[in-house]
């Protein structure tokens, strides 16, 4: 997987692409972290346009972000959710807790 | 670097041999090719530095054997060669030379030469140890699986699985599995049936599931119901994990005698019933995150409650198994486990899943656990009532009271306690009474809701027909207990010694106006009310009403021991 972060103005975009699995752990880490330093951005989107798909392990990747981002006062959302993707995060329910556009 | 020199002109041996010690490296002498072989094998160099002509055996030569005789271990091997030998170059270093240099010996060539193989030789010396690292690491990781294995088997109890209603099927990724699948039995005979699904796979997916076996089993084993359970996993699963780690998890509750299915989805892929002919009955699509995300009050307990009439097939599975893919990418997917299972009884159906989903991935492996369970709910599978006879007439003596156990609970306290598993974690201590905690289970419910629902909220049993009938009799329930500001239920129970047999006396008293209980004493088994009294009054050896009906005593008597 690649995750390519893009902040335009208050708005940090999270561009992932490809498999979301656990061997996507690092790039994951390190594009949250470079977000969340920039004091700037106010809102995060995760953009899933270009995963075709998620496993369990990402979706606790991205509680973690949850985390993180609540903890900074930041917004959350995941966008862009296609098939697979939204199957998966439907199953997990996690439109109680998330944002999804 | 300990070097070896072979060569027969001692001149040459003079010069190269001063120049490689100045370099500061140990020096071992060979004047011809057997020579050096021997000294190769009873010294080990590093490296060697050998003429391309030598009497005896020649260099290419010596060079072979010394790989040969070598084996995996590598020492680089530099022929010294004249410019008209270059032509047997080539042959040389395919035998096993790695490396030449050219007379006149040119000494800046020769030391940039030995410093190359240094590095080599260093690195070919790090590769060697981090293999052997590596296997040492890779032995003791298998080992420690091992253990884990034995360890996760002896924790889920898989024999408990051979429940006759139920057929299951885990397949691991790897060594262990993070899908989970557990069932057992409450003293009622209610089949309680886990499907979790911890996140990855492998050891730590394991882990992940490990924490919900400990309150499954102790906790259907006296007779908590599915939303105590269920509080108390989230509650170990959010203890023991990390942040961002969780268990899907379906969990279903099935009442043979009843007919009644409860379920509770949290991030399982829909549960789906299907009936004898193949029709889709009913599905129950994940409504719940999974354990250990939300915090404990804001974890959500509502069930999906399901009376089944026919025998059908109640059918669960993880993730792993509807994304299963084969060599072209395609996922196994909910259709075509339908097709494999829908309309065979469970235990075909699950054989026959299995097959599809082989066929399907033909050599393609799963990335993921997977795992499959199928629950025959068959109507008849309910254990029949027990006959009345073998239990014997009561005697006219009690004889001695052994014991005593009394218990008296406000309005408050009947909000809350969990009172006949209370009852229960007491029973299970008396010795004689080892073998029927089933009994003694099922007769205190039924006892203890007959004098709170009855009793003290007023419940007409008429509210429990009709198609919603148990939903909503249930709903009204919790609503009337919540309202409750007065009322008291006391329990007592005595034990008897009669000698080989041994007497449990049961008395349960409610404060409310009582009611005719002439109605419940001739039950009729169509009503789901009467049912539950009829079972008290099979198992017990005497069943009386006293008072207004507010007073109830059954006498159990356990069965002679051999």
């Amino acid at each position: 997987m690649s995750a390519i972060v893009e902040v335009a103005g208050q708005t940090g975009r999270l561009l992932l692409a490809g498999q979301f699995d656990f061997s996507a752990h690092r790039e994951f880490r390190q594009a949250c972290d470079e977000i969340l330093a920039s004091t700037a951005v106010r809102e995060v989107l995760v953009d899933f346009q270009q995963v075709d798909y998620l496993d369990s392990s990402a979706l606790g990747m991205l509680l973690l972000l949850k985390e993180k981002a609540a903890s900074s006062g930041r917004e959350l959302a995941l966008v862009n959710c296609r098939d697979t993707v939204r199957q998966v995060l439907e199953i997990a329910c996690f439109g109680k807790i998330f944002t999804i556009r | 670097m300990k070097v070896l020199l072979a060569d027969d002109a001692e001149v040459v041996r003079m010069l190269i041999g001063r120049f490689v010690e100045s370099l500061g490296h140990e020096l071992i002498l060979a004047a011809d090719g057997i020579e050096a072989v021997e000294y190769c094998l009873a010294e080990r160099p590093d490296m060697v530095l050998m003429d391309m002509m030598m009497p005896r055996l020649n260099g290419p030569e010596a060079g072979r054997q010394i790989k040969a005789a070598m084996g995996a271990h590598w020492i680089p091997i530099v022929l010294i060669t004249a410019v008209e030998e270059v032509n047997k170059l080539a042959d040389a270093m395919e035998v096993g030379a790695d490396d030449y240099l050219l007379k006149p010996i040119n000494f800046r060539i020769l030391e940039a030469k030995i410093k190359a193989i240094e590095r080599t030789v260093e690195l070919n010396r790090q590769v060697r140890e981090q293999a052997f690292k590596l296997a040492n690491y890779y032995d003791r990781a298998e080992e420690e699986k091992q253990v884990a294995r034995h360890l996760m088997e002896q924790l889920v109890n898989r024999e408990r699985l051979s429940d006759t209603q139920l057929h299951t099927w885990i397949a691991p990724a790897e060594s262990l599995s993070g899908d989970l699948i557990a069932a057992a039995r409450t003293p009622g005979q209610v089949l309680h049936l886990v499907l979790a699904d911890g996140i990855g796979h492998g050891l730590t997916a394991a882990l992940n599931v490990l924490p919900l076996t400990q309150p499954f089993y102790a906790m259907t084993e006296r007779g908590f119901s599915l939303p105590d359970i269920l509080i108390e996993m989230h509650r170990k699963v959010r203890q023991v994990l990390p942040a961002g780690r969780f268990v899907a998890l379906a969990f279903v509750a099935v009442d043979f005698a009843k007919r009644t299915l409860e379920v509770w989805n949290g991030g399982i892929p829909e549960l789906r019933l299907y009936g004898e002919s193949g029709a889709l009955l009913k599905r129950w699509p994940s409504r719940h995150l999974p354990l250990g995300i939300v915090s404990q009050d804001e974890l959500e307990l509502d069930l999906e409650r399901y009376r089944f009439d026919g025998r059908a097939n109640l059918v669960l599975c993880s993730d792993g198994l509807l994304e299963a893919r084969n060599a072209e990418g395609e996922p196994f997917g909910a259709a075509r486990l339908g097709l494999a299972c829908a309309g065979y009884p469970a235990g075909e159906a699950l054989a026959r899943s299995i097959d599809a989903l082989q066929d399907f991935l033909g050599d393609a492996a799963c990335h993921d656990d997977v795992s499959l369970a199928i629950v025959d709910l068959d109507p008849d599978a309910a254990l029949p009532l027990p006959a009345g006879e073998g239990i014997g007439k009561l005697p006219e003596m009690l004889g001695e009271v052994r014991w005593r156990y009394e218990l008296s609970l406000g309005a408050a306290e009947l909000k809350h306690l969990h009172t006949v598993p209370l009852i229960m974690g007491f029973i299970s201590q008396i010795r004689p009474l080892a073998q029927a905690h089933a009994d003694v289970f099922l007769i205190l419910t039924e006892l203890f809701l007959n004098a709170l629902d009855h009793g003290l909220l007023a419940m007409s049993s008429d509210l429990k027909s009709g198609l919603d009938g148990m939903e909503y009799y249930l709903q009204e329930r919790a609503r009337r207990l919540a309202e409750l500001k007065q009322g008291r239920i006391d329990i007592e129970l005595t034990g008897h010694d009669l000698g080989e047999r041994s007497l449990l006396r049961i008395r349960v008293s409610d404060s409310g106006p009582g009611f005719d209980h002439r109605w419940l004493q001739e039950p009729d088994s169509t009503r789901p009310s009467g049912r539950g009294i009829a079972l008290v009054a099979a198992l017990s050896a005497s069943l009386r009403f006293f008072g207004n009906g507010n007073v109830v005593e059954a006498c159990y008597l356990t069965r002679p021991s051999h």
